[in-house]
């Protein structure tokens, strides 16, 4: 309990405006198109300089919450993922906001980005030393069948036709071996100069989500939208709070996959939302109606990826290894005020550590308030004219990919992507499971090398990849994940015919 | 009609399969390329499998594109590809997004285009949509964005 | 008449030459990194830039852009490719890699293509193992090695980067072999599969080792540079002490460098002002509270580095 001791330092005045102030911040650029929480928090490093550690912390630690709840803004209004986190909330949640329903798919996530949020951090708090060992678990063949796991959640992604999804996540894992091999050093599908860098993940997310959009506005032409306005309807927090707690399973399945698998090294953070997502859906009594604006999808997409907040930290604070990039900058605010993470951390530097941690519980109680408090107004983005909302799309698209790392061929590949996404759109093929195979091909292949690598040198290919419970748990999750979506799609087939 | 569409990108998919296939198993280092070997493999069999769907009738997910949206859409993807493509690096960012605004505005806005008040409004939509994307990127974030000849 | 045009041209330009070189900077500039953001990299560039607005430095701010992407070779291609030579894009070079790199070949750049400015950090690599492992010094690794023969593996940032380098070095020395297991995503990603246990032992960074044998985790059995890091690890003893023939080709050296074409009078105004900017205390006390090794160099001292890192390397990746 000896966190509770602490709290008094995030109730001092200057923790407090900073962490109002990281809180908003980090939601405004969490909204913005191309601003992954890396880049936001990277953008405040300079900031902490200034301040005391414990107050650096505080803003650091605020934004990062806030920003990953910041995506779902984006997301839902817009169809603008604005990191992989977000990519599952599109799929539910811009669905609501093209029915009116903006406010209440934006309320919807940030209450259950709230319980997972607390949730994450609360596992944190207890049970760190427990998580650590848990990370630390996973090696290259794990990370390689959790990949592999991560490719099957394809299934419940794709709505038209499952050989056209598991297509588009070929292409997806194509797209991410363009470019430098990071192993070796050698060029591979390099056919045009702005693919030297390979394909940017962000922007190519930016370009397979909003592109899309823009294309499908201009495709309707000059028409007067008044017809078919949408009302937008305002719609009460109580009754959000209410519907939070009656699709409870979804919070709860979300949360705690969330948490797990993203304290994951490496990986987690990226799929955390997605797996979060298709096991909700396979748990769900009413399968069908996810992806087309269910309220489940969103609650369980955006509590798995602010659950996965709290212990993507543990290998950061107690191994000193940053988990994700996100945490990689953290380590970077910490080392500037001389404080190493590890033990050092929690037994010289108590005074930092637990308001710092302290401060991602209250941040996200104010990210939600003022999370909240916004949603009203920004719903009313549905009701811009399509001729506006179009052009402006299309320009937040080209700041945002180019802001990135301020490269003009990541402009180049957002937009010709987008193109032809929106051209394969209309035959079927779709973007999410293509997104995913470009995530996680580099984490299959890299860790596939690897693996291969010690497999060689030690034990053997077999022993290596088939050996061990962890191998053996995850290859099973895969076989079950796997015959599971076999199952339900002959079911359906059967009921069809 | 649904079939001949149908055909079409998904025999562009399957070329692209073969093309990265190809590359797959012919480049050196055969180390760099074992995993697109691999993906290439299962790319051209699922993009082969599909286009033999679409050429046997049998694709029946998505729309398709009728003629209609086609000539709608045109005049709004030249101008996003001339902007994307060219404007916003050879005019200068901000110059390139105001006039692609600008049109893509008067294109697709339904108001009548002989009324002065409406040249008006898209006038101070455009200005407005800068002021705000300036602020954001240039004032608040502070991203360097690519000089052209105009701004 | 052609003459004195000409005459007048080749003045105007002398003019406007002094007059920019003068006047600079008048904008913000910006360093280009070429690994991601929160790398030890970035970190350190972050930190050896944060004074270049004061007015006894550059007197402008320096943003940090990161183009990080096959070990350092996106950013670097872009660099000798696209950068401006105004003097307004600066690059952090990164030692032994970017030449090791240009050696290994398929890369746009090479020594020639930039101009070093000055030097900031020398990071050595030092080999390190599990805090369980039986290993107690590079004696009973080679031994090891020795007895079993491409069986020891041990992890670090990748191919053809200083990890790389270090691991070469020894296994010449010792005349072993063993597998070196190149990791994606950096030095996190080697001291994770050593700390994990997921490999026997490990090359890393100097600076990370020291964190994370603070925090407990690992053993440091020895440094790849001339002399014992007096700073951080005295107690450390150098490869050479322990009868292994590895010199200091692998120290990862950090620092500043514009791309060739850069007008000299802005070279010769950052490479007299860069390096004061470093000795700066608060870059100083920032960078020793992080771990990270400092070494300043001129850009003299930098360009004979250079030269002779190109001739071991090359050399070492003979036949490679």
């Amino acid at each position: 309990m000896e966190f509770l001791y602490y709290f008094g330092e995030v109730f001092t005045p200057v923790s407090m405006l900073l962490l109002v102030g990281g809180t908003v911040g980090g939601l405004i650029l969490g909204a913005t198109p191309g601003l992954s929480p890396t880049m936001a928090v990277a953008l405040l490093i300079p900031f902490t300089f200034h301040l005391k550690p414990v107050h650096g912390l505080i803003l650091l630690g605020a934004a990062y919450t806030s920003t990953v709840a910041g995506g779902a803004v984006s997301a839902i209004l817009l169809k603008i993922p604005g990191a992989p986190a977000n990519i599952a909330t599109t799929l539910d949640g811009h669905e609501m906001a093209k029915r009116g329903q903006g406010a209440k798919a934006l309320q919807l996530a940030f209450l259950s980005s709230l319980v997972g949020g607390v949730f994450g951090v609360l596992l944190l708090i207890f049970l760190t030393p427990l998580l650590a060992q848990w990370a630390l678990a996973f090696g290259p063949s794990h990370l390689f069948w959790l990949a592999i796991l991560g490719v099957t959640v394809i299934g419940s992604l794709d709505s038209g036709s499952v050989v056209k999804g598991l297509l588009s996540g070929c292409i997806g894992m194509w797209l991410a071996t363009i470019g430098y091999d990071d192993m070796q050093g050698v060029q591979r599908f390099i056919f045009h100069d702005a693919l030297g860098g390979g394909v940017n993940i962000i922007a190519a997310l930016i370009g397979l989500f909003a592109i899309p959009q823009v294309l499908t506005m201009f495709a309707k032409g000059r028409h007067d939208d008044s017809i078919e306005a949408i009302k937008v309807q305002t719609h009460p927090i109580g009754e959000a709070i209410r519907e939070v707690f009656k699709r409870s399973k979804a919070l709860i399945i979300g949360t705690l996959s969330g948490s797990f698998i993203g304290l994951i090294p490496g990986v987690g953070g990226q799929i955390a939302g997605l797996v979060a997502y298709d096991q909700t859906k396979k748990f769900s009594s009413e399968k069908e109606k996810f992806g087309t604006g269910h309220s489940e999808g969103v609650i369980a997409a955006e509590a798995a990826n602010n659950a996965m907040v709290g212990p993507s930290l543990v290998p950061l604070l107690t191994l000193s290894i940053p988990g994700s990039p996100t945490a990689a900058v953290l380590l970077g605010g910490l080392l500037i005020h001389g404080i190493f993470p590890g033990s050092d951390l929690f037994d010289n530097h108590p005074d930092v550590a637990w308001p710092f941690i302290n401060s991602m519980l209250i941040g996200q109680i104010l990210m939600c308030a003022f999370g909240i408090y916004v949603a009203s107004f920004a719903a009313k983005i549905a009701q811009v004219p399509q001729s506006i909302m179009a052009a402006a799309v299309l320009g937040l698209a080209v700041f945002g990919s180019f802001s990135v790392q301020q490269s003009m061929g990541d402009v180049y590949v957002m937009m010709a992507l987008g193109t032809m996404m929106y051209f394969l759109e209309r035959y079927g093929f779709s973007a999410a499971p293509l997104v995913l195979g470009l995530i996680l091909g580099p984490i299959a292949e890299s860790n596939y090398i690897q693996g291969s690598l010690i497999a060689g040198a030690t034990d053997g290919q077999f022993a290596y990849f088939f050996g061990g419970a962890l191998n053996l748990l995850l290859i099973g999750v895969v076989v079950l994940s796997i015959g599971y979506s076999v199952f339900v799609e002959m079911r359906s087939r059967r009921a069809l015919a | 009609m649904n079939r001949t569409q149908h055909m079409v990108p998904s025999g562009i998919v399957a070329a692209v399969a073969l093309w990265v296939c190809w590359i797959s198993y012919t480049q050196q280092p055969a180390d760099a390329f074992l995993f697109p070997r691999l993906i290439s493999t299962a790319f051209l069999l699922l993009a082969l499998w599909t286009f033999g769907k679409a050429v046997l009738g049998l694709s029946k997910a998505g729309a398709g594109l009728s003629m209609q949206m086609m000539s709608n859409l045109a005049p709004g993807l030249l101008v996003a590809g001339i902007y994307v493509f060219w404007a916003a690096k050879t005019l200068g960012f901000y110059a390139a997004t105001s006039l692609a605004f600008f049109a893509l505005l008067s294109a697709y806005d339904p108001a009548p285009n002989n009324s002065a008040r409406t040249w008006i409004r898209r006038l101070l939509i455009t200005i407005g949509y800068i002021a705000v994307m300036y602020g954001l990127f240039a004032l608040v974030l502070k991203v360097y964005t690519p000089r052209g000849i105009i701004i | 008449m052609r003459n004195l045009l000409a005459g007048l041209a080749i003045t105007l330009v002398g003019l406007t030459g002094n007059a920019f070189a003068a006047d600079y900077p008048e904008r913000p500039i910006m360093l280009m990194v070429s690994y991601g953001a929160g790398g030890a990299t970035d970190f350190q560039a972050r930190i050896v830039t944060m004074t270049a607005g004061n007015e006894d430095a550059l007197g402008m701010p320096i943003a940090i852009i990161n183009k990080p992407g096959a070990g350092g070779r996106v950013g670097w291609n872009w660099f000798a490719k696209d950068a401006d030579s105004d003097g307004y894009t600066l690059g952090a070079y990164n030692i032994p890699h970017f030449i090791a790199q240009s050696i290994k070949g398929g890369v746009q750049y090479n020594k020639d293509s930039f101009e070093p400015i000055a030097n900031w950090g020398a990071d050595p690599a030092v080999f390190i193992v599990g805090k369980d492992s039986p290993f107690n010094s590079m004696a009973d690794v080679v031994a090891y090695a020795k007895a079993n023969p491409g069986k020891l593996t041990y992890s670090g940032a990748g191919l053809f980067v200083g990890h790389h380098i270090a691991a070469l070095q020894i296994e010449k020395a010792a005349d072993v072999k063993m597998q070196y297991i190149p990791t994606k995503g950096g030095g996190a990603a080697a001291m994770k599969s050593v700390i994990a246990g997921d490999v026997l032992g490990g090359i890393n960074n100097l600076s990370d080792a020291y964190r994370a044998r603070e925090a407990g985790n690992v053993k440091i059995l020895g440094v790849a540079d001339l002399n014992r890091n007096e700073e951080f690890l005295p107690d450390v003893p150098t490869m050479m002490e322990q009868g292994l023939d590895v010199d200091n080709s692998s120290v990862n050296f950090r620092g500043i460098m514009v791309p060739k074409g850069t007008p000299p009078e802005i070279i010769d105004k950052l490479a007299t002002t860069v390096p004061e900017m470093f000795k700066n205390k608060r870059v100083a006390g920032k960078m020793n509270a992080g771990g990270s090794p400092m070494h300043i160099m001129t850009r003299e001292q930098v360009q004979k580095l250079w030269k002779e890192r190109e001739e071991t390397l090359n050399d070492l990746l003979q036949g490679l």
